[in-house]
């Protein structure tokens, strides 16, 4: 199992580098081999994980928790390196440029570098090692939206550096008052380990863990698009290549909530359930309000996109507060649920994106200047995309029905019915907003274009099989989840609740 | 054992301390002045005889100005002569009429004097006279809540707000004297201090750019022995707020623990050699700065504010 | 509780740490009216400078060997290597960034004293202790970062923007020189890498950014809304 573990952090290195010395195509390969390699690596470690810790040295240490967020990366990114080889896909439209090569090159290595990052996150047994891998995803992604080079491009990335690091300062802060908390029990050579800190916590002093885990919510939180410190987030995924989203959405969210998480278990071993679920519930409240409503005004296809993401974000927040067995597995099965929905989610919209040669997909309402046309024109992409908005909405049978479903059953069941009710209706609301603007974009008549009408068809079949496998994860999820994969995600969120 | 003076000669003394040094120390800045800009300068005691001067002349006064108008100057000099009551000029006991006031009723006093001057200037119904009235108290609307808040650094450093016993209370360890509060005060009051004295960055005091000017446009329709009085006035204001910073902030050392002659002497020769070297601080400044624009003073005495409020920040928190 | 400890002056060792790290919030207030860029990276090498000594003072006092380590090396990194790339990398930019506020600089002064003032009560208050330092350095490290989210939002120039993002970083080391002076080696390496990442991100963006839309200014930025 440890080989496991190492190869997943040397292996998407050298396919960075492959990636970035090797002719296009081999590069491709290389990195779509790698991708799918290391989904089976992590599926592998699932009926380990399920039973025990698997741990190497004093750094590494993987648990069912850890390995939820590696399935959800592992799969986004087999799922997007093979995506890849239709992207870069040389054409005789407008991606065709004179940097072609140098782009392509600097997004494979980019996209293995990103990944092996998150990749990397939830096996830190550390959580200044933790932190620096997040701060790495942060850095990598940064470049990456700037990728495009557009003005848009530029300012996205920008925004989003300064306000993730500056997020990541706050999150910092917060590790030195782990530091600072477990030094007071463990004393000096306590190197800010998460398992000693775990065991200890029962007398760490109650002020500064308190510190420690809202200033870990804030600071991590940036990055997870919770409320306040969510504003980079839209931008970031719209002004972003296609493939770079899907990671960001679907993964790297994922992996900030679960630096929170850790927090959380810390913070919860040590206060009690009461305060570390309060703030939760407030920052995933306001997130899921704020989210729901905004969906309602969105007219760009990936920006939707992304304030979907933000809403489900504020959906897991609030399932961990909820704090009961049934909310627990129905948030580590939602992280697994929305990676495969939000990739395949950007992934369609990415392929709209090439079919029309453009970078947004606008929908303006009642002026007639629809940037629709997605059933018309994609014969494949087209309904896979509307059927994935409606898995996004939690619409049965997809997995994320039956995640947000147990979501709200636990919430009913730890008497949280108020909350569970807003729950349901904010989500309600968002599926308004998502299905509006997303069936506008795909059932709408195709836009006029100068010069000749564009044809019926894909632009390439690499781009149809990673959403049609995402499509068929979210259905296994959703119909019928295999036992290894149950019991992992009970043994994940018995985690959470504290083992004592 | 040499006799003790009586304690209402020190007191006396006090008074005529500052109110006889006040020119010596002027004239001690502008010579610095001169030097620093590689002029030889005008001699030490050039105020004296510019006081002198101004006394013998004729005393005009605008037409239709009221009797305040010639009251203003002798007001503000009677409440100059006061405020040396209050404060610890020669001594480090405090003297009978010291309890009188506190740094708050020095305060009001030092107010006074000023507010007197502006109304006076209004009288005049010259444009520039008012125009450095009105300017002074709309920049004194900020600098007064700086000087509250240095007020209640003091008060909380010492739990009374007689400046007799801060200055005992800094004599009495090093801590005192580096601790924050203390010295983020001291550095608000000393802004103060070069706002309220007119020195660079805030105005030119010697330029004659009537539009920049706050303080030295305000006894511009006073003449002869009136404007005389207004002169000694600020002179005074400006030595009597140069011994509240050293004598009471920053360097309350070498004042007189007896009332024995020899010390109190010393006490004089040390004072005015004290006010002298401030007086050189402020010269190096006036040489090394460029006077702000006149809507960038509100930055400055932000700063003062900042300085001040981060003070009583700092104690509140027990480690200032 | 507080007016009880205001009567006793603290010892010289704490009124001087609590000085620089007064130095320290003060140069964070100077940033928020600096009108040219290189006096920007200036104020940001001088609170970089303070920091360090600070370091030096506590390591000499508390007698911790690692912590001259880390303040040479930080020394030499925020203080030398820093203000040098950014100044490299801006050199034919202009240099005016003054009116890049979004507020006048005497009410962003204001502003920034209220939140400091949040700063300072809400983690003055709690009951932290330190051994190697009084718990006002915490306290004002949490206003110099608050400080610095005031000059970050504020400011729409890039300059201000980064700079105000590394002096966050200052007032974050000073946090964790007051609660964490007995780091392990791994928050010093935390540390550095911190800032070189840093420093190599925002000198590509920067670079991007200024390509791009050949002016400093974040305000003409503004087509991504909503």
């Amino acid at each position: 199992m440890t080989t496991i573990l190492v190869l997943l952090l040397t292996v998407p290195v050298a396919a960075a580098l492959a990636a970035f010395w090797l002719p296009p195509r081999a590069g491709q390969a290389v990195t779509a081999v790698t991708g799918v390699a290391s989904f089976a690596a992590v599926i592998a470690l699932v009926p380990a994980a399920a039973h025990h810790d698997v741990t190497l040295g004093s750094y590494l240490r993987v648990d069912a928790l850890s390995v939820v967020f590696m399935l959800a990366t592992s799969f986004l990114y087999g799922a997007v390196s093979i995506y890849l080889i239709g992207y870069l896909k040389q054409g005789d439209d407008a991606r065709t440029r004179p940097g072609q090569a140098r782009y392509g090159h600097r997004l494979l290595a980019g996209i293995n570098i990103f990944a092996w990052s998150m990749l990397a996150a939830p096996m830190m047994n550390s959580l200044a090692l933790l932190w620096v891998a997040v701060e790495v995803t942060t850095v990598v992604s940064a470049l990456l939206v700037a990728l495009e080079g557009t003005d848009g491009a530029a300012e996205a990335a920008w925004k989003y550096v300064l306000i993730a690091s500056a997020g990541l300062g706050v999150a910092l802060l917060g590790t030195i008052f782990a530091y600072y908390a477990g030094e007071q029990v463990l004393g000096q050579s306590y190197a800010l380990g998460f398992v000693p800190l775990l065991h200890a916590a029962a007398h760490l002093p109650p002020a500064a863990v308190r510190l420690m885990f809202v200033l870990a919510v804030l600071g991590f939180g940036t990055k997870v698009g919770l409320f306040p410190v969510h504003t980079w987030l839209p931008d970031a995924h719209s002004e972003a290549p296609a493939p770079v989203s899907a990671l960001l959405s679907g993964s790297l969210l994922a992996v900030s909530f679960y630096a929170i998480l850790r927090y959380y278990q810390v913070a919860q071993a040590a206060l009690g359930t009461g305060f570390p679920r309060a703030v939760l519930l407030t920052f995933g409240v306001a997130t899921l309000a704020l989210a729901a409503l905004s969906l309602l005004d969105q007219r760009d296809l990936k920006r939707l996109f992304a304030y979907s993401s933000v809403e489900h974000m504020g959906i897991l927040a609030i399932g961990v507060s909820f704090g009961v067995p049934v909310a627990l597995v129905g948030v580590l099965l939602h992280v697994l649920a929305h990676a495969a929905a939000k990739g395949n989610a950007f992934m369609g919209a990415g392929v709209m994106l090439r079919k029309l040669a453009v970078k947004h997909v606008s929908v303006v309402r009642g002026d007639g200047q629809a940037g629709g046309g997605g059933l018309d024109l994609l014969p494949w992409s087209g309904p896979l995309l509307l059927v994935t908005v409606l898995a996004l909405s939690a619409l049965p049978p997809f997995g994320v029905f039956r995640s947000e479903f147990l979501i709200v059953a636990g919430g009913f069941s730890s008497s949280h019915d108020a909350v569970a009710a807003v729950l349901v209706v904010l989500v309600t609301v968002a599926f308004f907003g998502l299905s509006a603007t997303a069936n506008a974009a795909l059932l709408g008549p195709a836009p006029d274009r100068p010069g000749a009408a564009l044809a019926r068809g894909e632009p390439s079949a690499w781009m149809v099989v990673p959403v049609l496998a995402g499509l068929a994860a979210l259905l296994v999820l959703g119909l019928h989840p295999p036992a290894h994969l149950t019991e992992l995600l009970t043994r994940g969120a018995a985690e959470l609740r504290g083992r004592s | 054992m040499t006799a003790s003076l009586p304690i209402p000669l020190i007191q006396t003394l006090q008074v005529a301390t500052v109110g006889l040094g006040a020119p010596l120390v002027s004239g001690v800045i502008s010579r610095i002045e001169a030097r620093l800009q590689g002029r030889r300068g005008p001699r030490v005691l050039q105020p004296y005889y510019d006081l002198a001067k101004l006394v013998r002349k004729e005393a005009l006064a605008p037409e239709g100005a009221s009797p305040v108008f010639l009251l203003a100057p002798l007001v503000a000099c009677a409440c100059y002569l006061t405020v040396p009551l209050l404060i610890p000029v020669l001594t480090t006991y405090g003297l009978p009429l010291g309890y009188m006031g506190d740094i708050l009723g020095g305060g009001f006093i030092l107010s006074l004097a000023s507010f007197v001057v502006a109304v006076a200037a209004l009288e005049t119904g010259s444009p520039y006279a008012q125009l450095g009235a009105s300017r002074a108290k709309t920049f004194a609307a900020i600098t007064e809540p700086v000087v509250l808040f240095v007020v209640f650094t003091v008060a909380l450093v010492t739990g009374t707000d007689l400046p007799y016993v801060l200055a005992a209370t800094v004599r009495s360890s090093a801590g005192q004297l580096v601790r924050p509060a203390h010295l983020l005060a001291a550095a608000a009051l000393f802004m103060v201090i070069l706002y309220e004295t007119g020195r660079i960055p805030v105005e030119t005091h010697t330029g004659t750019n009537e539009f920049g000017m706050i303080e030295e446009a305000r006894p511009f329709e006073h003449s002869g022995p009136y404007f005389a009085l207004l002169k000694w006035g600020s002179m005074m204001k400006q030595l009597i707020l140069y011994v509240i910073l050293v004598n009471v902030f920053v360097a309350p050392w070498g004042l007189s623990a007896t009332a024995k002659p020899g010390d109190v002497v010393l006490a004089i020769v040390t004072l005015l050699a004290k006010a002298a070297g401030i007086g050189v601080v402020v010269a190096v400044i006036d040489n090394s700065f460029a006077k702000l624009r006149l809507f960038k003073i509100t930055e400055f005495v932000a700063g003062a504010f900042l300085l001040a409020v981060l003070g009583v920040f700092t104690l509140y928190l027990g480690g200032g | 509780m507080h007016l009880l400890a205001v009567g006793t002056a603290p010892s010289v060792f704490a009124g001087g740490s609590n000085v620089i790290a007064l130095i320290v919030l003060l140069l964070e207030f100077g940033m928020l009216r600096q009108a040219l860029r290189r006096d920007q990276i200036r104020l940001y090498a001088a609170q970089s400078a303070a920091l360090s000594v600070l370091a030096i003072t506590v390591a000499a006092a508390r007698n911790l060997p690692d912590l001259y380590a880390l303040a040479f090396c930080s020394a030499a990194i925020k203080v030398v290597a820093v203000p040098l790339v950014v100044r490299r990398l801006l050199r034919d930019t202009g240099d005016e960034i003054a009116g890049s506020g979004g507020l006048s600089v005497a009410s962003s002064v204001l502003v920034a004293i209220v939140v400091a003032a949040f700063g300072f009560f809400a983690v003055g208050t709690l009951p932290i202790r330190s051994p190697v330092l009084p718990i006002t350095a915490l306290a004002i490290a949490f206003a110099v970062v608050l400080v610095a989210f005031v000059l970050m939002i504020n400011r729409r120039d890039v300059v201000s923007q980064a700079i105000g993002f590394f002096s966050l970083e200052n007032g974050v080391s000073l946090a964790a020189l007051v609660v964490a002076a007995g780091m392990p080696l791994i928050f010093e390496v935390v540390f550095l890498f911190d800032l070189l990442v840093a420093v190599v991100v925002f000198g590509l963006l920067i670079r991007v950014h200024h390509g791009r839309a050949e002016s400093l200014s974040t305000s003409e930025l503004t087509s991504l809304r909503g």
